[in-house]
């Protein structure tokens, strides 16, 4: 192993990082998967979790109006006609049943009698594998009852109140009808809940998760294409490159720690193309935190490189280094969290997150980009990655030792 | 039988080397010098002991016991010694997705060229192996003479005194591997001391100025290879018998009766005489009247194939 860092280590060193810019920059697929797929992937990750805060769903809601009466013709119309839900008119609840068994509707509606009447006049069918389907389609027909039926929901209340006042007077009642009649010509769009909403001021546009995946992304592409290209390793030994190499005073150093350099490089450019994605497409504020941003992915990028370094020197042979490689990629990014949020994991695997390089990295970008945490938060996971890296990268320098025999 | 050339320093000195991997025995008790200036063809079936000697000169490994000394010193412990050294792998040791030029470049920052000399230190390299015109090229697209080309390139750029070659035209045609023998003679001619293991005998017989015939991890044979063939077989020439199709068994005891051998190929069997063109044309009667008609019968003077095959099988003493 060559430490010498001298400056003949040093034109070495550099001479090999050329020799992977130049290999990768005329390897036009692998140009394009390095560094178009991350932003790309980010973008379909975002596009999805962004949605699941719950305002930006647009349910589906087979409906049918086995009631039909006036009120129920209404509210069937109301229903196709709102923009916060696809109501499709279903001819039977049976019809709705099997949409929704099928899939083709998130949920169901059957008004199965009067909207106004006492008793309960809707059946929601849902299927329990979608669990917010069944209150979501609740509260979107509320919001739809309320909006655009308000004289259905004094009637009804007026005919629920009547029992327990003892009944109403013909003038009392000659007077909710009036009322009923007025707000139907001219509703007043109040829901008449409970509750009343208010957004918290200077909140973020671009949203924890955007913040979250735009982490999650990096990391998982930083390993990705780290492994892949010390998978060059493998192919210097079989192509006779560290014969080579070995033969003269350089040995295989220069190459171990030339790729080590070139794929935090590569990491880097990554990153910052998922995060230049994150700030113009979700307005999440990379640019504000660059101080803290650049030694988080620095510290990433290492960390990704050292660890496929290492992976890669432990195999043999190519077969078994692309296998581990795979393995070790898909399991780590599982369990750190870069295919499924870690706050949606069991505690105990959110805990066995904190072995993989994923976790720390999320933590460390959330900690920046979203919640405007100082360097007291991230310095951790900083350490913990640098020295990974740098583990890996001892590792790979040791094992290259034993090509020589 | 040895005639080394005199010199009195020679590149190379490998002493009483003795190696084995897990005690069993590949190298045992091989000497081998080489001068500048001086083309080695180290031949010998597969597992006779080349790689582990070619390891051995290249400080791949530490042999059990003996010595070997590049210009004075171990190139196992001195990673100085190898400084001189230039290898050629068999593969083409060279990244496909770069030029040439490039990959020369690279191999020469690695064999510490210094900067300022590595510009006039590739375009050497280019011409020495007459490759200019192919220096731009992305190795990836070249021919095969030429990546064989390019592999020597690569091992000269830092002027070495010694080239080891290791199966250099493998796999190349026959106006590729002159090419490569061209460019291996010039490199000669220039003093730097070639080892190359082969496969192809011919080239070694062409090629070489002495030869090594390894066999079961001992040099069993050493010297120029015109001398060596004079020695074995003296005025005696080689017939060849090709038939025109494969034979049965009475065929082939009527073969060997007239003291012919089956070569590699079922056709053709071989006999060495010393009246080669008389005896040729009485053992083509004797065949034809024995039904076993001869597409052809060559005389041709014995080459260095059949003395390996007269080592390899041990019908000649070391």
């Amino acid at each position: 192993m060559t430490l010498d860092f001298g400056r003949g280590a040093l034109w070495k060193i550099a001479a090999m990082v050329r020799v992977m810019a130049l290999d990768l920059w005329r390897d036009r697929g692998a140009l394009l998967m390095t560094f178009l797929l991350p932003p790309l992937v980010f973008l379909i990750f975002s596009s999805v979790f962004a949605g699941t805060t719950g305002d930006d769903i647009q349910l589906k809601l087979a409906v049918a109006d086995t009631a039909r009466t006036p009120d129920s013709g209404r509210l069937m119309a109301a229903l196709v006609a709102s923009p916060e839900v696809r109501a499709e008119r279903a001819p039977t609840a049976d019809e709705v049943r099997r949409r929704v068994k099928a899939g083709q509707a998130d949920a169901g509606l059957v008004i199965r009698a009067d909207p106004a009447s006492a008793d309960k006049p809707f059946l929601i069918v849902a299927d329990p594998s979608r669990a917010v389907a069944a209150p979501l389609a609740q509260a979107r027909v509320q919001q739809v009852l309320a909006n655009a039926l308000p004289d259905v929901t004094l009637r009804r209340t007026v005919t629920q109140l009547e029992p327990a006042l003892g009944g109403f007077t013909d003038e009392q009642i000659e007077n909710a009808d009036s009322a009923a009649a007025l707000m139907r010509q001219t509703p007043t769009h109040d829901d008449g809940g409970f509750f009343e909403r208010e957004a918290i001021k200077n909140a973020k546009t671009g949203g924890g998760v955007i913040a979250y995946y735009a982490g999650a992304v990096m990391i998982l592409f930083a390993l990705f294409s780290a492994m892949q290209g010390a998978l060059g390793l493998m192919d210097e030994q079989s192509t006779g490159v560290a014969d080579r190499l070995l033969a003269g005073t350089a040995g295989m150093g220069p190459v171990v720690s030339g790729k080590f350099l070139f794929l935090i490089g590569q990491g880097v450019v990554q990153a910052l193309l998922i995060f230049a994605t994150a700030q113009i497409v979700y307005g999440v504020a990379v640019v504000q935190h660059a101080a803290l941003w650049l030694p988080t992915t620095l510290a990433a990028s290492a960390c990704a490189a050292g660890v496929a370094l290492g992976l890669v020197s432990v195999c043999r042979t190519r077969d078994q280094a692309q296998m581990l490689s795979t393995f070790v990629i898909l399991v780590l990014a599982a369990v750190g969290g870069s295919m499924v949020p870690r706050f949606l994991m069991p505690p105990w695997l959110q805990a066995a997150g904190w072995f993989t390089p994923h976790a720390w990295t999320i933590e460390a970008y959330q900690a920046i980009l979203w919640r405007d945490a100082g360097i007291g938060a991230v310095y951790k996971a900083w350490c913990v990655l640098t020295a990974v890296g740098l583990l890996g990268l001892a590792l790979a320098h040791v094992l290259a030792r034993r090509i020589r025999r | 039988m040895t005639s080394e050339p005199v010199s009195p320093d020679p590149v190379v000195v490998v002493t009483a080397v003795v190696h084995a991997y897990g005690g069993k025995p590949a190298l045992r008790g091989v000497d081998l010098r080489l001068h500048p200036g001086e083309i080695y063809a180290l031949l010998g079936p597969n597992g006779a002991g080349k790689t582990t000697l070619i390891r051995a000169i290249c400080g791949r490994i530490r042999p059990d016991g003996g010595t070997v000394l590049l210009k004075g010193r171990d190139p196992a412990r001195v990673p100085a010694a190898r400084a001189g050294l230039g290898l050629v792998p068999q593969e083409i040791a060279l990244y496909p997705n770069l030029t040439v030029a490039e990959n020369i470049e690279t191999f020469a920052a690695l064999a510490d060229v210094p900067r300022a000399g590595l510009a006039a230190a590739v375009r050497r390299a280019l011409e020495l192996t007459r490759t200019v015109d192919r220096a731009h090229v992305p190795v990836k697209h070249l021919s095969g003479g030429y990546k064989r080309r390019a592999n020597i390139a690569a091992a000269i750029v830092h002027e070495p005194s010694l080239l080891i070659l290791d199966e250099p035209t493998v796999g190349v045609d026959l106006d590729a591997r002159e090419a490569v023998d061209t460019v291996i003679r010039g490199l000669r001619d220039l003093g730097v001391a070639v080892l190359m293991t082969t496969h192809d005998l011919d080239q070694a017989g062409a090629l070489a100025d002495r030869v090594g015939f390894l066999r079961d991890g001992q040099l069993v044979l050493e010297g120029r290879p015109k001398a060596l063939i004079a020695e074995a077989f003296g005025e005696r020439m080689e017939i060849q018998v090709h038939l025109a199709e494969e034979i049965d068994a009475a065929g082939e005891s009527r073969l060997a009766a007239e003291g012919l051998e089956r070569t590699g190929r079922p056709t053709v069997w071989t006999r060495l005489d010393a009246d080669g063109y008389a005896v040729a044309g009485r053992l083509d009667k004797r065949l034809r009247e024995a039904g076993l008609t001869p597409r052809e019968v060559r005389v041709r003077e014995p080459s260095l194939a059949n003395l390996f095959t007269l080592v390899a099988d041990r019908k000649l003493a070391a």
